[in-house]
């Protein structure tokens, strides 16, 4: 059957992945990007002197 | 072709190398088990199942803890070189804790990934008896605890129920379809509906 919905694709993906493991290559690659993206971006916008201190006021101010 | 895991009695052996999520949560769980029990739930038992999706947080249950046993665990993560949202001492990261609420630890100047540290009681019954029935899985050599993979799913597509946890439940469906058990979801569905009553 073809794949129509978004839970279809992640349906036939994990199946695939269940038979074929070379498909884990892809998740990690997925995986480090974005951590490394957001481990870039956050030291660009705190810096490392005072990291903690932003990043407390930045979780404060998202969420209040 | 290799499969994606392989079941070696009670143990899932998943056949992917280790990514740097792992290293972050295995680098805390080393620290961690020196001083309590754990289970690793929710978005991080798909991931590693290896549904391709982000993350930015991997949750954790502990039990709650007391005073002393909380600040020697608090210190050492600081020592490894973790550091607390909530707080740089013990008494402002336990006041969290006494009152049940998560905390969450990231290494020293990142904000991602981070633990989200959540304590549990039996009060908490699902959680409770989630972390009372752990399933072992290893990646590599980094064996953890995580809750039985029928409970797991049946977790995210009663109780949490969003769009990614519906997709999530649905790759733990398909990838782990060989070991699932009637049984076993029909025992824990009952677990699960009575949080919700």
């Amino acid at each position: 059957m073809r794949p129509k919905t978004d839970l279809d694709y992640v349906e036939l993906y994990a199946k695939m992945l269940k038979e074929d493991n070379s498909l884990f290559k892809q998740q990690k690659k997925l995986i480090e990007s974005q951590l490394k993206s957001s481990s870039s971006l956050f030291r660009n916008m705190f810096g490392k002197a005072d990291f903690k201190e932003k990043a407390r006021k930045y979780i404060k101010s998202i969420s209040s | 072709m290799t499969q994606g895991y392989v079941l070696k009695g009670d143990l899932i052996v998943v056949n992917r190398d280790l990514t740097e999520l792992d290293l972050f949560l295995k680098d805390f769980l080393n620290v961690l088990k020196k001083h309590t029990d754990y289970l690793v739930v929710s978005g991080f038992v798909s991931i590693s199942a290896g549904r391709a999706r982000g993350t930015e947080d991997i949750d954790v249950l502990v039990p709650k803890l007391e005073r002393q046993k909380f600040g020697e665990l608090f210190n050492n993560l600081q020592k490894a070189g973790f550091w607390c949202y909530q707080g740089d001492t013990i008494e402002e990261a336990f006041s969290y804790i006494k009152g049940m609420n998560h905390i969450r630890f990231a290494r020293k100047n990142e904000m991602f990934p981070n633990i989200e540290f959540i304590p549990i009681d039996r009060s908490k019954k699902a959680q409770f008896f989630e972390f009372n029935h752990p399933q072992k899985i290893k990646v590599k050599d980094f064996e953890f605890k995580i809750p039985p993979i029928e409970f797991e799913i049946l977790y995210k597509e009663i109780i949490l129920a969003g769009k990614k946890d519906i997709e999530d439940a649905r790759h733990l469906r398909a990838f782990f379809s060989d070991m699932l058990s009637k049984e076993r979801f029909k025992e824990y569905e009952n677990v699960i509906r009575a949080e919700l009553r």
